[in-house]
């Protein structure tokens, strides 16, 4: 399944191609798959996954959305789920008897606002609950047991921003701890000294855009490392020597549109890379060609598709992973370099 | 084969208890798999234990994982009541089955605030659940957790100096003596498990930071012990930045250890270093010969590796690191530099780096006193040197453009080729323009330029 091929002797992390791989997109399939998803709740795989299940519900509605059709999914059972996973402390969690947490309480954040249902939770409550997470160095914990991760940073101030409350918390301080993480790369990790990781900067470069500080990137040096990540298949790893994988393809790209380098990566090649990850039976992409789809690199494979752009999806915005349109509706504008 | 309900809960309960008993019989063991085996045969228990090995055959996941799973979330909503000694138990087969059930974990925490369970114990939980999810994100936050709290027990608050020496501070001292090396054992072994661990690899530096802030000692082993293991992973991203880590550490970067976790943390650095077997020093005191040993060190390993393993883009990362790190150690502590260069041994020169003085043409030994000395006046003499304009000297650059040359030369190694170019390609931006311009000057404040984290007061900085 995952392939390696020789050039010189060398083995090259990168798949091939096959000349049959699916080249054009199959909207309709996808919107089935996804559909069909979360009908299956006996099955194992759905109680393996519960821990993450509201971020699994953000991936499914948000590319329904990008696909325009939204309308398919359950949403009064879906907002009445989110409003059972607020907890006393005002965090959020992934499902109902699970403890919060701010991974969960972002995508439950993002569910709502897709929606346009804000008001079904306690909206101080959740804002309570992130200022309280934010540590004396400006890092943040991801729950009350203390664990800190730039990752948590992005989450923090993606909630607030979309709750439109990024005033209470010390910004300052946040940007401080976040600039700490950065590499001589350009790039950044989970925490100061931390290798530098796709999805981290994502995270990062997210985090710096929300808040208005872009500027305090060395957007060239960046772009650079992140246009080494593009492989002869055309997909983008997250890391040197790692293989191409669909998501990575997604937070590579969207850092590079932040950061205003987008055009440094070969677009065509990407588009059939990850046209080639989706599977042409059952709808859905996967991380790499042949392998079984989800529905997480199914939203960042049709985001991804949309950044390109596709103009048979709807223009998704680089920093929240949401459609513009949505954005626009509740006034959060990130800032873009350009 | 279980059908009802009841037959489902019956089943279910034996294998937790067998699960649980395997581990009374045999305190050793240090792996979990699953054994493929679609249908239950004979009337057997599904759970083998084999030497040190707990397998669990697969025909029994489906059905005993959504139970534990529930009772846990039944527990959660305080609607079905567990003792303690159940909860250890339920949450052990949940963990071991699916790792990044946070909430599991989050049941434990409890138990050991409450003193239920021993923090060693679930150490050993988690190290058994690595064995078979390496990256599970989950196992190494709750570690990092235990850890956390193991430190707090070894450093108690408001023990100082007066109370060291004593029986229990011994004790204590080889409680976190064992903990670091143990917790540098799981991080080996799920780096070699799968390639490029990023979370294996962080929560080993994390672990540097907090549970042995700063010792010298410490930081050496851990230099010389990954040296064979990055030879035999040349592929692995992962373990080369931790080398670039430990070098940082070594060239005093305090930024490598900021303070930064937990608030509460109990002890300074100073504290609970003193609880580890001491260090030679602080880093600070680095002797400048043991820096230019450091850096000669890892670059003749990084060309042999990259002499030997042609195209591994890891390889050419981590020289772009070493360089750059040489590079701007250079600049600060031997400001009249470009005039010392790193001499590799693919350059038929081995041993002591040489100091060149008239731009690379001819070399003589380094006279590390006189550079020393030369400290203070560096600046005037980078300052003039600097303003004469564009660069004249740069005798380590130049030896890396050498090697760039010897490596292209006759390559057949497409890959190679790609990345010596690209290596050369960002010598001469990235590099130059680091040397011909402070990106910090751009923003007239101290943003996040390539090197914002340095403590240290820069030519550049002066020069403004």
């Amino acid at each position: 399944k995952r392939l390696s091929f020789s050039v010189g002797g060398t083995q090259v992390k990168d798949v091939v191609i096959k000349p049959d791989a699916p080249s054009v997109l199959l909207l309709d399939k996808h919107a089935d798959y996804i559909a069909a998803y979360g009908t299956k709740k006996d099955d194992y795989e759905y109680t393996l996954s519960e821990y993450l299940r509201m971020s699994g519900i953000y991936w499914g509605l948000t590319v329904m959305d990008l696909m325009g059709q939204l309308h398919r999914m359950n949403e009064d059972e879906i907002i009445e789920f989110v409003k059972q996973c607020q907890h006393e402390s005002g965090g959020i969690s992934a499902s109902i008897g699970h403890d919060p947490h701010l991974l969960y309480t972002l995508s439950a954040v993002q569910i709502l606002s897709l929606y346009d249902s804000l008001s079904v939770i306690d909206v101080d409550k959740v804002v309570e609950y992130v200022k309280g997470l934010q540590q004396e160095d400006g890092s943040f914990a991801g729950d009350k047991w203390g664990e800190i991760d730039t990752r948590f940073s992005f989450c923090a101030v993606a909630t607030l921003a979309l709750l439109g409350k990024l005033d209470t918390i010390n910004v300052d301080k946040a940007v401080e701890f976040v600039l700490f993480c950065m590499n001589f790369d350009g790039g950044f990790g989970c925490r100061p000294g931390s290798e530098s990781h796709a999805g981290q900067i994502y995270c990062c470069t997210g985090f710096l855009s929300i808040t208005g500080q872009l500027h305090r990137v060395n957007a060239d040096l960046l772009g650079w490392w992140l246009c080494e990540r593009q492989l002869p298949s055309g997909g983008l790893n997250g890391r040197p020597e790692k293989l191409p994988d669909v998501c990575y393809s997604w937070w590579v790209l969207a850092s590079l549109k932040i950061i205003g380098r987008i055009h440094w990566i070969d677009k065509n090649k990407l588009r059939s890379f990850i046209l080639a990850c989706q599977d042409e039976e059952t709808g859905g992409f996967a991380d790499r060609p042949g392998d079984m789809v989800d529905p997480f690199h199914t939203l960042f494979g049709i985001a991804g598709l949309s950044l390109l752009g596709d103009e048979q999806i709807k223009p998704v915005n680089p920093v929240f992973c949401m459609p513009e349109e949505v954005l626009q509706r509740i006034g959060v504008h990130p800032e873009i370099l350009s | 084969m279980a059908e009802s309900e009841e037959e489902v809960d019956v089943l279910v309960q034996r294998v937790v208890k067998d699960i649980n008993n395997a581990f009374k019989k045999n305190p050793n063991i240090d792996e979990i798999g699953l054994i493929p085996c679609p249908e239950a045969r004979y009337n057997r228990s599904p759970i083998v234990l084999v030497e040190n090995k707990l397998g669990v055959e697969s025909w029994c996941v489906k059905f005993l994982l959504p139970y534990v799973h529930n009772k846990l979330l039944l527990y959660r909503q305080r609607k079905q009541w567990m003792d303690r000694d159940a909860l250890i138990d339920i949450t052990c087969t949940l963990l071991l089955l699916n790792p990044d059930f946070t909430t599991a974990w989050n049941v434990r925490k409890e138990l050991i605030q409450c003193g239920t369970l021993n923090p060693e114990k679930d150490l050993y939980l988690g190290k058994l659940a690595l064995t078979k999810f390496p990256k599970s994100p989950e196992t190494w936050i709750h570690r990092r957790w235990v850890l956390q709290r193991v430190l707090e027990e070894c450093c108690p608050r408001g023990t100082g100096d007066k109370e060291q020496g004593g029986p229990d501070s011994q004790a204590r001292a080889d409680r976190l003596q064992r903990v670091l090396q143990e917790e540098m054992k799981v991080c080996s072994e799920a780096g070699g498990r799968y390639p490029s661990n990023y979370n294996a690899w962080s929560h080993r530096i994390w672990v540097l930071q907090n549970l042995a802030k700063g010792n010298v000692k410490i930081l050496h082993d851990e230099l010389s012990s990954v040296k064979y293991w990055v030879s035999m992973h040349v592929s692995d991203h992962s373990g080369f930045h931790y080398r670039q880590f430990l070098l940082k550490s070594l060239l005093g970067d305090a930024n490598c250890f900021l303070d930064k976790v937990a608030p509460g943390l109990p002890c300074s650095p100073d504290e609970h270093c003193a609880h580890l077997s001491k260090g030679e020093g602080t880093s600070a005191e680095i002797q400048r010969t043991t820096v230019l040993d450091l850096f000669d060190e890892e670059m003749e390993l990084c060309t042999d590796l990259i002499e030997s393993y042609p195209g591994h883009e890891t390889l050419w990362s981590h020289r772009r690191h070493v360089f750059f790190l040489w590079h701007h150690w250079s600049k600060e502590h031997c400001p009249s530099s470009g005039k010392i260069s790193l001499l590799h041994s693919s350059e038929g020169t081995t041993g002591s780096p040489q100091r060149d003085a008239t731009g690379g043409r001819t070399t003589q030994a380094m006279d590390v006193d006189a550079v020393l000395d030369a400290g203070k006046q560096g600046y005037t003499q980078e300052t003039k040197r600097l303003k004469r304009g564009p660069l004249q000297d740069c005798g380590d650059l130049l030896s890396e453009h050498r090697f760039i040359v010897k490596i292209l030369k006759g390559c057949r190694n497409t890959e190679q080729s790609r990345f010596a170019n690209a290596y050369k390609k960002w010598l001469d931006s990235v590099i130059e323009l680091f040397i011909a311009e402070d990106p910090r000057e751009d923003e007239g404040e101290d943003p996040a330029g390539l090197m914002h984290q340095q403590p240290h007061c820069s030519a550049y900085q002066v020069l403004k």
